[in-house]
Formats: C-alpha cells, structure tokens, sequence
C-alpha cells in the first residue's frame, strides 16, 4: 500500500574523512547537519523532526544518539534513534512525515574509526549462546556469505575482481582523496587472500563518515517551490532471520520483499529499462552480483555478458555505483545511508563529480548486519508520481 | 534440570578526538592550572565546560573566558554504596557554577566528612561557596581539579 | 490536519523477575510476544512489519541484540527495525510502531523487546558509559547520582523531604501489590524506606527501581482494519517526543532554560501529545497516568510535567491521596517503573499498562470506568521524553 503522504528529499550534506579531521565526533555532526540544512534551504526552526542512526558499539558510547542529540538540534525537539542502520533512520523518516506529524525530517547516520577494533565491535553481534566463541564477524560472514555464492555460480569468482576494478575506478573520479585509488586485475589477484575467496582489495578498509539528509513533505516542498526534489517513489524493507545457519547466503529473501514493495510503489516492472542509476551496497564484489541478480537487473547467466561488456559501467546501460560504492569508500555503519544519499543526489542533480546528466529515477540498495541481514530499497524520482 | 550460565566481557578500547575546543581547555588546565569557558555571541551566555557550539543556539562559541576557581554548588550528591569501577564509598561529587560562568561542570568535593549524611547534606547544600583545588600533577582531564568548601 | 486513527489491539507483558535463568534473552521477548498474539487472536502471518524495542546493547551484553530477536517476533522477511532512545525506548518504539500505521506503511504492526538487566553485572557501570568522554564520563555518574541531584535540586526550590520521597513508595508499593506483572510487590512503609540505606544522598535502596527480567509486545492497528475485522481497540489519540540538552551542567547556574530539578521536556512533550488529542485540562480529562518513575523523587516531576498540578505542588497533593488508587487521578496503578525496571521495555509496559485499564481488564488495580490515560518515559540522562494519550 502506498503511503499517505509524498515526501522527498530536498537536502544533504556528506563528511568525508579528509574533511573536519580532528574534529570531535558533536563538533563534526553539528557541522553537517547545519550544512544540510542549509543545503535544504531551511533554518533549525524548520526543522521539525530528527531521527538518528548509530551504532553503541562502534561508536564507544551507550545509546549514543544522547551525544547527538545536540549537536544536530536536538534539543527542544523530537529526536528518536535507530540503531540497527543507517538506512533504518531514514526509512522512519520517511514515515514520520507520511504520518502527517511532520513536515520535515533530519536524518543522520555515522560511522567511526575510534574503536580499537571494528571487527572486535562486530563480533559482540554474534549470541553468546552459540556463535560468540567463533571468529564471526561482519567480514567473516561477507566471505561465509561469497563462498556460497561462488560455489553456486562458479563465473562469480571471474566477475569479482572486474566489478571491483569498476567501483574503484569510479570512487577514485567521484571522491579523490577520501575513496580508495583505482585497481587493475594485478593488483588485486595479487593482494593477499585475507578471508576466502575474499582477497584483501576487495574488504575495503573502514573509513570515517557522517551523512546527513532533510526529508520533507509534498506540502513544504510545494509551498517553497523547491526546485529538484528527489521524490521517494518507492520505498521497501526487511530483515532475515539472525543466525546465519538458518539462511541460505545465496539467496536473499529479505531484499526480494523489500525490492517488491518498493517496486510496486513506483510502478516499475522492469527495473533495469525503467532505472537510470542503481547505488548498491556492495561491501564485497560478490554482493553486488547477489544484489544484480535479486534486483531483477541482471541474474547468473548474464552476469557474465553484462559485467564484462560494461552494462552496469559508468559510461553502460545502466550505472551502478558511479559513486565508487563501499568498495572505495567504507563508512561501515553509514554505509546505507550514503547509498540513499547518492541516489537522491544524482536525482537533485547534485552528485558533484560523478553526476550523471538527466538522471530521472535512481535505485539505493542499503544492507547492514552479518551477510547483508538487513535489506533496504529505496527509488527516487525526478517526478512526484501518483 | 541443569541451567548453565557463560561469562562474557567486552575488550575494545576507543580513543576518541576531543576536537580543538577541548584540546585547548585541557592544555590550559594541565599546563597552567586555569579553567576556561567559550562564550555563545548570541546568548552572551558562557559555557563551562567549553563547548565548540551552543546547542540551544546553534551557533559557534566565540571566545574564551577565564572562569572560577572560585564558584557555587549547583546540585551534589554522596555516594554511599559502591559500584563497579568506580570509587570506593563514600564520595561526594556533583556541580559547580564557576564565578564567570553561566553553566556548571562537575568535580568531586573533598574535604567535607561524609560520616553523617544529612550533616554532610546541609554542609553541601546547594549555593554554598566553593573554590576549585588543582592537582599538582596534572594530565588534562576533569579530574585535575576539585572543589574545596570556602 | 486529522490524523489517522491507531488502535492497540493486543498487549502482552511478563511477569517481570529479577533473573530469568530458565529463559534466553529472545525466550522472554517471545512470551510477551505469545500473549499479546492471543490478546489481539491475530496469528504471525497477520503481522506485516515490527518495531524491535531495545535499549542499550551493553545491559543485554549482545550488539544489534535484536538482530538476535528476529525469529521471536516472527520477523523474517518483514519490515523490521529498532528504536533506541534509552530509557525512553519502550515508548518510542509504541510511537515509531504508530508512524508505520499512521504513514499509511501497513495495517498491523508490532513492536515488542525484552530485558535482561540483571545479567549485565552492574548496570550501573554500563550507565557510565553514557555520557561523553570528554568531559563527564570521569565523573562518577550514573543515572542513580544523576537523580539524586535532581532531587536535591527540587528539594532546594520547592521543599521535599526524604520522607515524602518515601510516601511514593509506600504508594507505588501499596498499587504494585495488586499487579501480577510487577517485581516488587511487598508494602512498605515509610519508616522501612528511610530505614533502608543511603545509596546516593537523598536516594535510598527502597527508593530505587529494581534490575528486573521479561518481555512486552503490542500489536498496533488501523481503524480500517480494526473495524473491517471487528476487533476490540483502544486508541491512541496523542504522540509527543522532546528532548534536552546532553550536559547536566547545563541545567544549572543562570536561568538554565531546562531546569535539571524539573522536567522541562517532558512538559513540552505532553504539550504536544495533548495537542494532537485535543486535551486541555488535563487534571479534569485524563483518569489515568503511567509515568516514567524510577526513583521515587521523579514521580513528583512527572505529575508536574503532565500538567495535573503546578511545579512544585505535586508534594502535599500525593500526601492527600489524589494520585493513589481511589484518587481524583490515579498515577501509576501499576505500581511503575519503581516496581518493575525491564529497561528495553519499561516505556512500552506503559502504554500496555494503559490499555490494559482502558480495556478494563487491569483487575485489582483497575481503575473505574477509565476511559482516557497517559504515558511517559524518559532517556539518557533526563534528556529524552516520550508520551501517550490513549483512549478507550
């Protein structure tokens, strides 16, 4: 069913890590949520609703939105926080505005590096029951989660290192400095294996990064005649269950019922024709071949032709990733919400370096959690739609 | 039947960046022993301890200010029951409105006997003078300094 | 504008304990979950998307706990997420389950959680950690020493004395007695609480919440829905969040906009949730109030906060009997969070605990003829405030 009201959104602001280095954590998100403000052509008065993505354990601090609270403009107004992702924030962002409650929505997600170990954080995810005593961590399962995927589709393993050349390309043009720099097929074949049949090239370092986006209703957006919103024209999502011995990692039914949904509500039956951009969430090369296939953009017996003759390539068909994706640049817990960034950008005509010219409708895939656990879909228009 | 329990802690460290507002602060306390506020241009008000923006305002603090050591007791507590990491009972600690600032900032009192708590109550209570005590050796951090009734 | 119309059509709450050794963390969720399924007589399939209600991951000692919960909400492949806003979770999580209705997003909604305080060692260590490194995580705080300084600082401008603090307690003791879901449901008098021992001046042990184990769900609905299948409802009329600054110290010195004695968000978030619901007067239009208590000093900030008296006035008014069962309004019947701390869950227990009287089956401590209620729940320190208007 589609929601009762239409929103989209009309501001955003990224921190990359070369950018505010040294900064205390309040000092940067009071820096970018301001600019994304601005960036929407509001005041803080305007603003009537904050919802926050963060993550405890990453971030070193028990419910960590408190420390946002005032730096993004917390106080004094209604702030909630999601900490399962990133994108869950926007998604009940979207929702708060469509409620009629609010007119407009701050949603702002992070992810740092101040943690001893990332990994050590991760694995604090796995039960103390059963799983806690295994080496599980969020790239422990990505490799768990591409061995089964290469032992279906064996061209998988081919095809990983070519994506991965592609979105390092791409970061390198979007985001020079902050992405990781480009790769050829020797440097990666070379790279050490670090978790089979991952090599180290393809488990992008974790970076800093901050993303902070305005959502706002149709009745604001019309009001101050707003020039290029990026229309949320479908939005889905959905979670599988917890263990990973419940799943079968080559499959991903919760990104089939969130791609469902988000489809239906956009009207598109043939997403690869109907689609301009994809941003996915591409934490190892092998995802973004699962992703292409439960998309409905591209399955297993294409993979090969398309990722080979350059349909999903900046200058293809269909671009994914012209923002270099994880792959280049790795804000593990924001990394969704950086993807929903990228998407509505593209649609505001506002992507900057990797902008591509007449983008009308933009796909962002967002996954969090142990082998993609989390699945997000979210379709921007240029148009308002039904 | 038989119900099994299993220990777990958690072993990571963060280091986290103070940013250049609490860097100074601490540098100013650990090297000369003063305690210092930003003051927030449009409310005039000065914030102790400093922060880089005001977050009633929104708006970037301005300039430093000098504040204390002398000040009042704004709110206080005794502790009398321990808890894991962290001091041994009792302690008193709690906030302190410097002289030149518009907020307080928390420190332990000392000096004052904890034996009796309403005695020791009516001693803090809130309003009563105090001056803050600086370490000899100090590292840069809020424990550099205590307050000591006047 | 109207805003659409959100039922609650099932409510499910343990009995809460202080160790659950026979049960894992997602068994309690799933027994809350169970309860409120046959209260609604909706089946998981009925179910199209959940709010997970969990709290800090440290007091469970999992990360993403609710990663772990899917299953026992019956989660997979449905819209999921969580809300965490710290002691004020559980409320929130009702308020973000409402935006999935209200947004048009599905007809039936879940939101459910669970705690295991207890196995968290001290929660008080985990509590620490909630403040920022910078400048206050050095100090000994706690939410315990967080409170007693509000309760010094309300004592210092309004008078209260350690034995009214306790009078909330004989009360809370006195409702909880007759709630087969609180942990502590001994009566008290006054003479055992000041008797009990000093923990942070002027809190004692008996004017503590306790660490208490189990689950809470609610199944939430449209009215479409609710009368296409002719359910029963109760309904939520009003949703209110607002929050204050972060630093303590800036609730104190010179004309502190919120006062660290008082509970100035909770006030605005009121003042919201009345709005949307259309209340005025709320001493004369609400019969019933679950707030956020866990110390008894706090219960006098949230009758204030809720406008059923002025600041300050609530002290002599609790003496007098208005706010105990058989009072002009009844505050807490449940006996509140001074009885029963599940963190994860406490602000939904609220709201489940309004419904429950305003479907009339709260037995013993029903309150008669309860047709419209309020919630509250605070987070982080002092800092977040939800509330509810329900109705009947």
């Amino acid at each position: 069913m589609a929601l009762n009201r239409k929103s989209a959104v009309i501001g955003s602001a990224l921190f990359l890590p070369d950018r505010c280095k040294d900064k205390s954590l309040e000092e940067a998100l009071y820096e970018i949520a301001q600019e994304a403000i601005r960036d929407a052509g509001l005041t803080m008065d305007e603003v009537d609703g904050i919802v926050v993505g963060s993550n405890d354990q990453f971030d070193g601090r028990a419910i960590s939105v408190m420390m946002a609270s005032g730096s993004v403009g917390g106080v004094d107004r209604d702030i909630l926080s999601t900490p399962s992702s990133g994108e869950h924030a926007f998604v009940l962002g979207v929702l708060r505005v469509a409620s009629g409650q609010f007119e407009t929505q701050l949603v702002i997600s992070w992810s740092l590096t101040e943690a001893s170990s990332l990994s050590e954080a991760q694995r604090l995810g796995a039960d103390p029951y059963f799983h806690r005593r295994l080496p599980l961590d969020e790239g422990s399962a990505f490799a768990l989660q591409a061995s089964v995927i290469g032992a279906a589709w064996p061209q998988a393993h081919d095809l990983a290192t070519p994506i991965l050349i592609k979105n390092r390309g791409n970061g390198a043009k979007a985001y020079p400095g902050a992405a990781g720099a480009k790769v050829d097929r020797q440097s990666v074949d070379s790279s050490r294996p670090k978790r089979w049949p991952l090599r180290e090239a393809m488990l992008p370092p974790p970076a800093a990064g901050i993303v902070a986006l305005v959502i706002a209703s149709d009745a604001h957006i019309e009001e101050r005649g707003i020039k290029n919103p990026a229309w949320i024209r479908g939005m889905g999502w959905a979670t599988e269950t917890g263990f990973l011995g419940d799943r079968d990692l080559k499959s991903a039914p919760a990104l089939d019922a969130a791609a469902e949904r988000a489809y239906e509500e956009a009207g598109i039956t043939d997403p690869r024709k109907a689609l301009d951009l994809v941003e996915l969430t591409d934490a190892t090369p092998y995802q973004e071949l699962l992703v292409y296939d439960r998309l409905g953009l591209s399955s297993p017996d294409k993979w090969q032709s398309d990722v080979n003759g350059g349909s999903f390539s900046a200058d293809g068909g269909l671009p994914v990733n012209l923002s270099g994706g994880v792959a280049a640049y790795n804000p593990v817990f924001c990394t969704g919400l950086m993807r929903i960034a990228e998407a509505a950008n593209q649609i505001r005509g506002k992507a900057g370096a990797h902008q591509k010219n007449g983008a009308k409708l933009a796909l962002a895939h967002a996954a969090s959690g142990f082998a993609m656990q989390y699945q997000t879909v979210l379709v921007f228009g240029a148009e308002r739609g039904e | 039947m038989e119900l099994l329990k299993r220990k777990e802690d958690w072993k990571i460290t963060y280091t986290h960046a103070l940013g250049e507002v609490a860097s100074w602060f601490y540098v100013q306390l650990r090297d000369n022993a003063k305690i210092y506020g930003r003051r927030c241009a449009k409310s005039g008000r000065v914030l102790v301890p400093p922060r880089a923006f005001s977050d009633q305002t929104l708006e970037p603090t301005t300039d430093w200010v000098e504040v204390g050591p002398g000040g009042k007791i704004e709110a206080f507590t005794i502790v009398y029951e321990p808890f894991e990491n962290l001091p041994e009972p009792p302690y008193a600690f709690g906030y302190v409105q410097l002289d030149g600032a518009d907020t307080a900032i928390g420190g332990f009192f000392k000096g004052v006997d904890l034996k009796d708590p309403h005695k020791a109550a009516e001693i803090l209570k809130v309003g009563t003078r105090v001056t803050a005590k600086f370490a000899d050796k100090r590292v840069g951090d809020v424990l550099d300094f205590w307050f000591e009734l006047d | 504008m109207g805003y659409p119309r959100v039922g609650i059509i099932g409510v499910g709450q343990s009995n809460f304990k202080p160790k659950r050794d026979d049960a894992s963390y997602p068994d309690l969720v799933r027994e809350a979950v169970n309860i409120a399924l046959g209260h609604s007589k909706l089946e998981f399939d009925d179910i199209e998307a959940i709010v997970y209600s969990l709290a800090p991951d440290a007091m469970v000692g999992i990360g993403n706990a609710e990663r772990l919960g899917v299953d026992a909400v019956g989660g997979r492949s449905k819209r999921f997420l969580r809300i965490n806003t710290g002691g004020a979770t559980g409320i929130s999580s009702v308020a973000a389950a409402y935006y999935h209705v209200a947004a048009g997003a599905c007809d039936v909604v879940m939101t459910a959680g669970a705690d295991k305080v207890g196995e968290c060692g001290d929660s008080q260590t985990v509590l620490n950690k909630i403040w920022d490194p910078t400048y206050e995580r050095q100090l000994p705080l706690g939410t315990i020493t967080m409170l007693a300084m509000s309760a010094i600082r309300y004592a210092q401008k309004y008078g209260l004395t350690e034995e009214d603090m306790a009078r909330v307690v004989v009360k809370s003791r006195k409702h909880a007695a007759l709630n087969p879901h609180a942990h502590l449901r001994k009566e008290v008098t006054i003479d055992d609480v000041l008797a009990s021992r000093y923990i942070s001046y002027p809190i004692k042990l008996m004017d503590c919440c306790p660490q208490s184990c189990g689950g809470g769900a609610m199944i939430l609905a449209s009215e479409k829905y609710i009368k296409d299948n002719k359910l029963d409802a109760v309904w939520i009329t009003g949703v209110g969040h607002c929050s204050e600054t972060y630093y303590l110290g800036d609730r104190m010195g010179n004309d502190p906009v919120a006062d660290h004695a008082d509970s100035y968000a909770l006030n605005l978030s009121f003042k919201k949730a009345y709005a949307m619901a259309g209340v005025t007067n709320p001493r004369k239009e609400v019969d019933v109030a679950e707030l956020y208590n866990p110390f008894s000093n706090t219960d006098y900030h949230a009758i204030e906060a809720a406008g059923f008296t002025g600041l300050g006035k609530s002290v002599p008014e609790l003496k007098e009997g208005v706010y105990s069962l058989g009072g002009e309004v009844v505050v807490n019947p449940s006996g509140g969070v001074l009885c029963t701390n599940a963190i994860a869950v406490t602000g939904m227990v609220r709201v489940i605990e309004l419904a429950t009287q305003l479907f009339g089956m709260a037995g013993e401590r029903q309150v008669k003829g309860a047709k419209r209620g309020i919630a509250s729940a605070n987070g982080g320190d002092h800092q977040f405030f939800g509330t509810m208007v329900v109705e009947a």
